[in-house]
């Protein structure tokens, strides 16, 4: 699914987070959206997913305004998972309150996908680490077979040696189910490894675009601020 | 000038906070009556509800009992009037402390309960999950709160009333020295099915303000630590004192 943002606007109370927000998502292709923390990348994607209203702007999929949001899925920052739900009924979730019972084979194929070990499967998530659980949520967000997948710092919290094997995961997974990918992040070594095409906010404004594999070569001073680690000044 | 536009920004902020409030519960009802009802959720949250609750009930209502005929001792032995004691007891307990002391009690434990685990849902994107799979959160988390909590607050005032008579007549009888017998008799005598169902109805509205109020709070809570702090209070102390203030009218009406 393709889907174009333009001149989005969102507002908390009186304050504008997104000021003026136009981008494409290619189909089948990995975005990148990176930015410093509270920047508008979280509430973007939110937006994106008709998880919040907007104020002003456009979103389109495929051309069209509605969308069935039925086929997107996302991976949230800290798992979100439910606390008192066993790990595969947390995978089977949309199954499982829907009383089908049927979801042992579907469950344990994914786990098996994301790698995880079937013994964790009837354990609930405070029994598990916190790479985990990242699985866990991702084999969730792929239970529904979406079209689109929106990946919200799917490396946050973790150490670099999980990070890189949650990146593989997350490369080897859109690649193999040819799904759009849209991840936000604040970090560059991921950004290069998982992504196709990325977009920079800075203060709820695009400030640089381009290739994930150039993002080292940009002329932006604010986004080079911003791989350097300094602290973002224009 | 400064002074004004706080009192008015306090009155815009109250106002708009009951707009929600109300919107809150017209929503629940509409989804009520158009369900997609997690009946499986449904009775495991009325169960847990049940179980964890019945022990502070019951200590609610033997003490509350005990206590009850101890001081109406003490009032009624001034003027000769020792014998109306069974029936100030059953009386007292089931018009009034049953069901107040017992939606107090469950606020606290149950509200209290109900507001802290949504709020904190709502800290970890759990509830932005839901919405994600699909699942009205309507349906998954307030209905069956809302429906085992209103529900159950009549058993636990029937639970309240017949063990608080029970503290009553074991102090009457082992303390104050009445005639067991005549201490039963009096009570079932003197009871009347009108002054049992006022508590019960009273039970059910408590139940219903109980859940809905602690749903709202963790709901509608503020991010953070602080956030999941705030809406447990918050869902404690608006859920005490509407339980306190409907309960005046709730006597007038059956009074």
């Amino acid at each position: 699914m393709k889907i174009e943002v333009k001149n989005l606007k969102k507002k908390f109370s009186e304050e504008f987070v997104l000021k003026d927000i136009s981008l494409t998502i290619e189909k089948n292709k990995s975005t990148i959206i990176l930015g410093q923390s509270g920047c508008g990348k979280s509430v973007l994607i939110k937006t994106i997913y008709k998880l919040f209203n907007f104020d002003s702007g456009s979103i389109l999929y495929d051309g069209k305004s509605e969308v069935d949001i039925d086929k997107f899925s996302m991976l949230f920052q800290y798992g979100a998972l439910f606390d008192s739900l066993k790990i595969s009924e947390n995978i089977a979730f949309t199954d499982f309150i829907n009383n089908k019972t049927n979801f042992e084979k579907k469950v344990i194929s994914l786990m098996n996908d994301v790698g995880l070990d079937k013994s964790i499967f009837n354990k609930f998530p405070s029994e598990i680490s916190g790479g985990m659980k990242k699985r866990v949520a991702l084999a969730r967000a792929l239970y529904k077979n979406p079209k689109v997948i929106f990946l919200d710092e799917p490396t946050t919290g973790l150490d670099p040696i999980n990070s890189d094997k949650i990146n593989e995961l997350i490369l080897k997974v859109i690649t193999n189910r040819k799904i759009t990918a849209v991840t936000i992040t604040h970090d560059i070594k991921s950004a290069i490894k998982t992504g196709d095409h990325y977009y920079f906010i800075y203060k709820g404004i695009i400030q640089d675009m381009g290739d994930c594999k150039k993002i080292l070569k940009t002329k932006n001073k604010v986004f080079k601020s911003f791989i350097k680690g300094a602290d973002i000044k224009q | 000038m400064k002074f004004i536009e706080n009192i008015g920004l306090v009155f815009i902020t109250s106002f708009s906070n009951l707009g929600k409030f109300i919107l809150f519960i017209i929503f629940f009802f509409k989804y009520l009556f158009n369900p997609k009802f997690y009946f499986k959720n449904n009775i495991l949250y009325f169960i847990n509800i049940l179980i964890s609750s019945i022990p502070i009930i019951a200590l609610t209502g033997i003490f509350s009992g005990m206590v009850l005929a101890l001081q109406s001792y003490t009032g009624f032995s001034r003027f000769s009037a020792e014998s109306a004691i069974p029936n100030i007891v059953v009386l007292t307990l089931t018009r009034e402390l049953g069901p107040v002391l017992t939606g107090l009690m469950i606020s606290a434990r149950v509200g209290s309960s109900i507001a802290a685990e949504i709020a904190t849902m709502r800290v970890t994107e759990q509830i932005d999950a839901l919405k994600t799979l699909n699942a009205n959160y309507y349906n998954y988390l307030v209905t069956p709160r809302v429906l085992s909590l209103t529900l159950a607050l009549p058993i636990f005032v029937t639970l309240v009333d017949f063990i608080g008579v029970m503290g009553g007549y074991i102090v009457s009888v082992h303390r104050l020295g009445f005639n067991d017998n005549s201490y039963l008799l009096n009570t079932i005598d003197f009871l009347s099915l009108s002054d049992y169902l006022s508590g019960v109805f009273k039970a059910f509205v408590f139940g219903f303000i109980i859940s809905i109020v602690s749903c709202y709070c963790g709901l509608f809570s503020e991010k953070g630590a602080f956030g999941v702090g705030s809406a447990t209070t918050n869902a404690v102390v608006i859920s005490s004192i509407l339980i306190l203030s409907s309960n005046y009218f709730l006597t007038e009406l059956f009074f």
